[in-house]
C-alpha cells in the first residue's frame, strides 16, 4: 500500500502530522489577525499608520521564511528574548509565530484589495448616516471584504500548511521532519516521502474543498 | 510581404541548426586533443574497471559538504574547496588522471549533507562520497564502503562554564544538538537510553549557534567535528570520553551489473599508497593537527 510506512512508524508520522496541524492552525489564526490589522492600517486615513503597514508588508513579504524562522529561533535569544525557557516549546512557538507574521503580510495585501473593492458610495453613505470610522469598518466594509476575498485567502491557507515543513529546519519535529528521520533509519526514501506527501494532501485537499464550499455559501449577488 | 517574413524565419531556423552542428563538430576534436596530451602521465587501468571509464570521461564527481571543518569547507569568497576530505579527494583524482598541479580540473564537487549522502550515490549524482561518512551495517546494505580512512569517536561540546555535563550519561534530560540523519543522533539516544532530548538541525554550525544562544545544553558528535567548533568559539570546551567509535569510509555505489567494477579495490590500493608514501600523514598534519594537537601516520594510530 502506498504510504504504508506511516503505519510502521506511527509514533513519528502521526505525532509529526499533529504538530503540522497545530502549527497550521495557530499560524492561520495569527496570519488572519495580523493581516486584517495591517490591511486596515494600510487604508487608514492616518498617514503614519499607512507607512507602518506598508513597511510591515514589504519587510515580511520580501525576506525568506527560513531566515525569519532562524531569526525567531536563534536571533531573538541573542537580544535576550525567548518565547519559552524550554527549547522545544520555544521552537514550536517560534515556528507558529513565524508562520503568522510571514503569511500575515500576504493576507494583508489580499484584505487590502478587498477593502478597496468595497463601493465608495457605501462608505460615504455609512459615514453620512453617522457611523464612526470604526463602526463603518466593522459593519460595512470588513464584512463585504471577507466575503469577496475567501478564494485568495484559501490559497494563502494552503500555502501556509505546506510551508510549515520549513519548521523542520529549526528542529520542530513536524511531518517532513518525521519523514526525514524515517528515511535516515530505513533508507526507504521513496516510501518515507511518499507517505509524507499523502499526509500533506490529506490536509490540503480537504482545506481546498472547505474553502470552495465556503465561497459558494458566502457568495453575494452583485 | 508575408512570403518574405516566412523566408526570413526559415533562414533563421537554418542558421540556428547550422550553428548548432558546427558547435558540436568542433567540440569533439578539441576534447580528443586534450585527452591525448595527458596520456603520457596517466595511469593505465583495465578496460572493464570503473576508474578506467572515469579516466575516459575526464571527470570524477566527488560529494562532500560545504561547511564541515576541518574536513571540507567551501570558501564562500573564492569558491575554493579545502579540508582533509577535500585534499583526500584530490589525491584520488591524481591517482586516476595522473599527477597534476591542479587536480580540481578533473573534479566536479557535489555538495551533499548527511541526509543526501546515500541518495546522491544511489541516484548516480556522485562517484564517491568523502564526507566524515561513518561505516555501519545499515548503510552497507545500501552502498559500498572503502577501508577505514579515518578513525574517531563521539564526544560532547559544552559551554566553558558548564560543570554539570562531564560524560555521556550526564546528557539525560538535557537538550543535545546533533545533525539530522547522522549516526551521532542515534549514539546519543543509545548512550542515554533515550533520556536526552535531541534537537536536530541541518548542520553543526547551526548547532553551535543553538549552544551559544542557550537553546541547547550540549552539542555531540564526532570529536574531529567538535574540534572545529571549539576552535570557532573559544567559550566552549570538549568533555567526556569517546562513547562511540566512528570509522569513516569513502562511500561508493554498489556495483550493479558491473558498473563499478574494481573501484573499491582501486580506492583501497590508493589509500595504502597514501599511507606508505606519507601523504596521509601530511594531510593529517595539515588539517587535523591544528585542532587536535596530535600527529598520526595511519588511520589506526
Amino acid at each position: 500500500m502506498p504510504g504504508g510506512i506511516a503505519f510502521e512508524f506511527p509514533q513519528l508520522y502521526f505525532t509529526g502530522l499533529w504538530v503540522t496541524i497545530q502549527i497550521s492552525i495557530l499560524g492561520l489564526l495569527s496570519a488572519l489577525f495580523i493581516g486584517t490589522v495591517v490591511a486596515v492600517m494600510r487604508v487608514s486615513p492616518f498617514a503614519p499608520l499607512r507607512w507602518i503597514g506598508a513597511a510591515y508588508v514589504e519587510f515580511y513579504r520580501n525576506t525568506p521564511l527560513v531566515v525569519q524562522l532562524f531569526f525567531l529561533f536563534l536571533g531573538l535569544p541573542l537580544i535576550g528574548f525567548r518565547f519559552s525557557t524550554d527549547t522545544f516549546e520555544h521552537i514550536f512557538r517560534a515556528a507558529s509565530i513565524g508562520m503568522g507574521v510571514y503569511h500575515g503580510a500576504y493576507v494583508a495585501e489580499v484584505v487590502r484589495g478587498g477593502l478597496l473593492g468595497v463601493d465608495r458610495g457605501q462608505i460615504e453613505a455609512a459615514r453620512s448616516l453617522g457611523l464612526s470610522y470604526l463602526q463603518m469598518l466593522r459593519y460595512v466594509q470588513l464584512p463585504q471584504t471577507f466575503r469577496s476575498v475567501i478564494p485568495p485567502l484559501g490559497n494563502i491557507g494552503i500555502a501556509l500548511v505546506k510551508n510549515t515543513s520549513l519548521a523542520s529546519t529549526i528542529g520542530v519535529t513536524e511531518l517532513l521532519f518525521a519523514a526525514e528521520i524515517v528515511e535516515s533509519r530505513t533508507f526507504r526514501a521513496e516510501e518515507a516521502f511518499l507517505a509524507a506527501t499523502l499526509l500533506y494532501l490529506s490536509l490540503t485537499i480537504p482545506l481546498g474543498i472547505a474553502v470552495n464550499t465556503l465561497e459558494r455559501r458566502m457568495l453575494v449577488a452583485r | 510581404m508575408r512570403g518574405l517574413t516566412r523566408t526570413f524565419a526559415l533562414g533563421l531556423v537554418l542558421a540556428f541548426i547550422a550553428t548548432a552542428c558546427t558547435g558540436g563538430g568542433t567540440a569533439t576534436p578539441s576534447a580528443t586533443a586534450a585527452a591525448t596530451a595527458s596520456t603520457s602521465t596517466r595511469p593505465k587501468f583495465d578496460l572493464a574497471t570503473y576508474q578506467y571509464s572515469l579516466q575516459t570521461k575526464g571527470k570524477i564527481r566527488i560529494g562532500t559538504q560545504e561547511d564541515n571543518t576541518p574536513f571540507s569547507v567551501k570558501n564562500p569568497a573564492t569558491g575554493k574547496w579545502d579540508g582533509f576530505d577535500v585534499a583526500y579527494g584530490r589525491e584520488i583524482a591524481k591517482a586516476i588522471f595522473g599527477e597534476s598541479d591542479d587536480p580540481d580540473k578533473f573534479i566536479e564537487w557535489v555538495p551533499v549533507t548527511s541526509a543526501t549522502r546515500i541518495p546522491s550515490l544511489t541516484d548516480n549524482k556522485a562517484d564517491v562520497i568523502i564526507k566524515t561518512f561513518t561505516i555501519n551495517e545499515d548503510r552497507k546494505k545500501q552502498i559500498d564502503f572503502t577501508d577505514v580512512y579515518f578513525r574517531t569517536g563521539q564526544r560532547i561540546l559544552v559551554k566553558k562554564d558548564n560543570t554539570s555535563i562531564k560524560e555521556a550519561a550526564d546528557l539525560a534530560g538535557k537538550t543535545v544538538c546533533a545533525q539530522r540523519g547522522s549516526t551521532s543522533e542515534q549514539n546519543i539516544t543509545k548512550a542515554t537510553t533515550g533520556a536526552a532530548r535531541p534537537l536536530l538541525l541541518d548542520s553543526y554550525p547551526a548547532c553551535l549557534l543553538a549552544l551559544q544562544q542557550g537553546q541547547a545544553d550540549a552539542v555531540s558528535t564526532d570529536e574531529t567535528i567538535l574540534f572545529g567548533l571549539a576552535k570557532a568559539d573559544p567559550n566552549t570546551k570538549i568533555v567526556g570520553k569517546y562513547f562511540s567509535t566512528e570509522l569513516y569510509g569513502i562511500g561508493v555505489k554498489k556495483s550493479v551489473g558491473g558498473d563499478r567494477t574494481g573501484f573499491v579495490d582501486f580506492l583501497n590500493r590508493t589509500q595504502v599508497g597514501m599511507i606508505t608514501n606519507g601523504v596521509w600523514a601530511t594531510l593529517y598534519e595539515k588539517y587535523i593537527s591544528p585542532v587536535s594537537f596530535d600527529k598520526k601516520r595511519t588511520p589506526d594510530d
